[in-house]
């Protein structure tokens, strides 16, 4: 729900568990509580896409039958299952370029233990057109961070579990041509096209490519994104959002003629899911346009990244709770 | 009602097939995010060390996985029945 000050902080002293996102101003002024949040303007509401420093997107976890609130940085962030409860969900928040986001990005997918428990989250961010920084926040100190990542772990009643979903507008053609990298990396050079070595950068101002498709992998049909964040000429360098893999094959995804139409068109699949937490990608936000449009039934805060178990990039995700 | 004993032989019974998908030998793609994004990690991880060890570590991993969310594998477990 998108509330003002008072309301959340209404909703905190009533000692609901909640997940906020908000403007750093408005999270600065929230008693301590059951809460995590991260900073962002940006959300996409029931009534459609805003930029707001005078509301909140607050979730209220009232499926939770317990909660523990905890901060990580690198050195524990993978330990985070462990810290999860045996049946329930996590939501976790990162601060948008920070340590603890960088590694989390790279090792995640590598990571025994993440997929046996439900994770879900955002990369927190700013507002764009200042020069601030992102934050999380942990209710229950009031303590804020930009150089770690906060959790809030939710215990949920034995006869319901979490389920993690995406809804990925772009798609690929098998068809296309294979790209893949010699290691893991947040920014490369080198890359094989159909196995040449090739410039990435060159590979792709020789072919015209549009840098607001992502590249995507196909995690055992699951399309995975890595946005470009830029592209150097000078170093002939490739910076990503998300690392990419070797071992993996990518591609880049089809061009989208109209985001919203492919938003309402990828939605009608998920009209019977309940979300109880769902956010969307800045680049969606951006580059489709979505400012008034809405996305039902998802409505959360825009993010500088999200996770579903690890970080992808231009993706809607989202948890429901199942009953089992 | 299922048993934690019933459950115990359905993985039993889903060995062979895990070690398919593993190998690659045989494909199934899930409703759930989390056993797709699963699959395809053994598949990457058993494909960078192909040892009788790291199948057995990576069909242990697939039996967790069954076993902890078992409640909402069901339709899964039926499908991978058949492959």
């Amino acid at each position: 729900m998108f509330v003002d000050l008072n309301q959340a902080i209404d909703l905190i002293n009533q000692g609901k568990i909640l997940h906020i996102a908000a403007d750093e101003s408005l999270l600065d002024k929230l008693p301590k509580g059951k809460w995590i949040a991260g900073t962002t303007p940006y959300f996409i509401t029931e009534q459609g896409g805003i930029t707001s420093k005078d509301k909140l997107f607050v979730n209220e976890l009232s499926c939770a039958e317990d909660y523990k609130i905890m901060v990580y940085d690198k050195s524990d962030i993978l330990d985070l299952p462990k810290d999860a409860f045996s049946n329930g969900m996590t939501i976790l928040v990162i601060p948008f370029a920070s340590e603890v986001a960088v590694y989390y990005a790279k090792e995640a997918p590598y990571s025994s233990n993440l997929l046996m428990n439900p994770t879900i989250g955002w990369i927190s961010g700013y507002d764009l057109s200042t020069d601030s920084c992102a934050k999380v926040y942990d209710g229950s100190t009031g303590q804020s961070y930009s150089n770690k990542a906060v959790a809030l772990h939710i215990c949920l009643p034995k006869n319901q579990m979490a389920s993690i979903g995406i809804v990925n507008i772009f798609s690929i053609d098998e068809n296309d041509t294979i790209i893949e990298f010699p290691e893991d990396a947040l920014s490369v050079k080198k890359c094989l096209v159909n196995g040449k070595e090739v410039l990435l950068a060159d590979y792709i101002a020789e072919n015209n490519i549009d840098t607001r498709l992502p590249l995507v992998a196909n995690y055992n049909s699951v399309l995975v994104n890595v946005s470009i964040k830029s592209v150097s000429k000078e170093n002939h360098t490739v910076d990503f959002y998300a690392p990419v893999f070797s071992g993996k094959e990518y591609r880049f995804a089809r061009p989208v003629s109209d985001y919203v139409e492919s938003f309402n068109n990828n939605l009608h699949k998920f009209k019977d899911v309940k979300p109880v937490f769902s956010c969307n990608c800045i680049l969606n936000y951006l580059y489709g346009e979505l400012d008034g449009m809405a996305t039902p039934p998802f409505a959360g805060p825009v993010t500088f990244g999200e996770v579903a178990y690890q970080l992808l990039n231009q993706t809607l995700v989202y948890a429901e709770i199942i009953n089992s | 009602m299922i048993t934690k004993g019933d459950m115990h032989m359905e993985l039993l019974e889903l060995d062979l097939v895990f070690e398919k998908l593993i190998k690659k030998q045989a494909k199934y793609e899930s409703n759930l995010l989390g056993l797709n994004l699963l699959i395809s990690r053994l598949q990457r991880q058993y494909s960078a060390n192909q040892t009788p060890e790291e199948l057995e570590r990576c069909i242990g991993e697939m039996k967790a996985f069954f076993d902890k969310f078992n409640a909402i594998l069901k339709s899964d477990i039926e499908a991978l029945r058949s492959l």
